[in-house]
């Protein structure tokens, strides 16, 4: 009954339906993007459904992110989308993730799910998951937003191209905003979310075409798409999976510092703690061996430490510290740790 | 030769333009030529990550362009 309208389809009938219930689809990302793309998988009867998001709901959120409410604001997204899905559809099964998705969980997340929508608002997180999905042989729904346009794209279907053929990725920390930083119309990722999600829905049910070596671009203000196609570059396609492959095979790591590792590391000699945000964010770490170096900074920073030095970084909510961390390790940094859910998490420590 | 150039996400907001025609003498130019004149147009560019696409096909930087081309520069996006 729920689903007689599209299943009167011919592309879609029962067949399709029971694709649908069958099918596991994680979604990594529960912000602007993620809400509208798990609204409508949920909605059309995606049958398992993963939420991987560590933040929590902020009133900023509200003018786009449309499964919160006000009275969500403090509480965790994975959480609370996975409550609003489960509202609207009963029938399906929904685990939350309250993480971020870093090089340390991300081999366990993605465990058996079929294909990852990445809804993430970080270039680095973007290249974990494209690697992992390479590695795994599943594809990935990609979109972004920048103001008032979006990308889409399908990586890693069937063999084609990835997320690193289109975007090699660059030596360095170019940091590219995201909505924090440059802002972002409100109706803008319901529209992109919602051209992933119906990309999600044709990998499923194996109807159309999928959007795998085209990059859509949608640019809101002047009402403009255009369908742009790129190639596969073995080369990338190689690294993305090296990177993988390794991910897949490393042992559970101490990288992320828990708030009391982190403060004794802190109190330890000879150890440099590095606070990788912007001189004016709050609250204020103070301690005799931390300085503060934004992540813009931190590259020309580093040329001046020694490899084996031990580094401890942190930053509000340990997605800045992370890519700071990835950054020097691959500069060949040894002793590099981050505290993994950023200095928010020592409110209840100090 | 004469040829449009389009710019999206942060590249607009670096040349504060969404679109522009651009002329050149010769009847045709390598895409690194244009990539080195736009980026000295725009220093801004030289430390910003994007891709050349050249009549809607992403392209190498020894892609020849020709009188018409609709060129458009690509950086990747954040926001989510």
């Amino acid at each position: 009954m729920r689903y007689s309208r599209q299943i009167i389809l011919q592309e879609i009938g029962e067949i399709g339906q029971q694709k649908l219930q069958d099918a596991r689809v994680l979604v990594i990302g529960a912000g602007g993007l993620g809400c509208p793309v798990l609204q409508n998988l949920a909605a059309a009867g995606v049958g398992t459904i993963g939420i991987v998001d560590g933040d929590v709901v902020e009133e900023t959120n509200l003018h786009r992110q449309l499964l919160y409410t006000l009275k969500d604001c403090g509480k965790r997204k994975a959480e609370i989308a996975k409550k609003a899905i489960l509202e609207l559809n009963p029938e399906i099964s929904v685990t939350a993730f309250s993480e971020f998705f870093t090089v340390q969980n991300a081999t366990q997340i993605v465990g058996e799910y079929q294909i990852i929508v990445d809804c993430t608002d970080a270039i680095a997180v973007r290249y974990l998951i494209n690697d992992v999905s390479v590695t795994k042989r599943i594809p990935m729904v990609y979109a972004s937003i920048h103001k008032f346009e979006g990308q889409v794209s399908v990586f890693n279907y069937k063999n084609g191209p990835s997320y690193r053929c289109l975007f090699p990725e660059q030596e360095g920390l170019n940091a590219v905003p995201n909505c924090v930083e440059s802002g972002v119309l409100g109706v803008l990722p319901n529209t992109i979310g919602t051209l992933q999600a119906t990309e999600v829905l044709k990998i499923i049910l194996e109807i159309g075409e999928v959007l795998s070596g085209k990059l859509l671009i949608y640019d809101a203000l002047h009402f403009q798409t255009q369908i742009i196609d790129f190639a596969k570059n073995p080369k990338a396609i190689e690294k993305g999976f090296i990177n993988g492959s390794l991910l897949l095979n490393r042992k559970k790591s101490v990288e992320d510092l828990t708030p009391k590792a982190f403060l004794e590391k802190c109190n330890q000699l000879g150890i440099v703690v590095i606070d990788v945000r912007e001189l004016d964010e709050t609250p204020e770490f103070k301690g005799e061996n931390v300085i503060r170096i934004p992540l813009s900074e931190l590259e020309e920073y580093s040329k001046k430490l020694d490899k084996n030095q031990e580094i401890v970084l942190f930053c509000q909510t340990g997605q800045r510290s992370l890519a700071a961390m990835n950054y020097l390790q691959k500069s060949g940094f040894v002793g590099v740790f981050h505290l993994g859910r950023g200095i928010e998490s020592l409110k209840n420590q100090i | 030769m004469t040829i449009t150039l389009k710019y999206f996400g942060l590249l607009a907001d670096i040349t504060q333009l969404k679109e522009e025609q651009f002329t050149f003498d010769e009847e045709t130019v390598l895409v690194s030529a244009l990539k080195s004149k736009i980026e000295s147009s725009y220093p801004k560019m030289q430390n910003t990550a994007y891709n050349i696409a050249v009549n809607q096909v992403i392209v190498d930087l020894q892609t020849k362009i020709k009188d018409q081309d609709l060129i458009a520069f690509l950086p990747p996006f954040a926001g989510g």
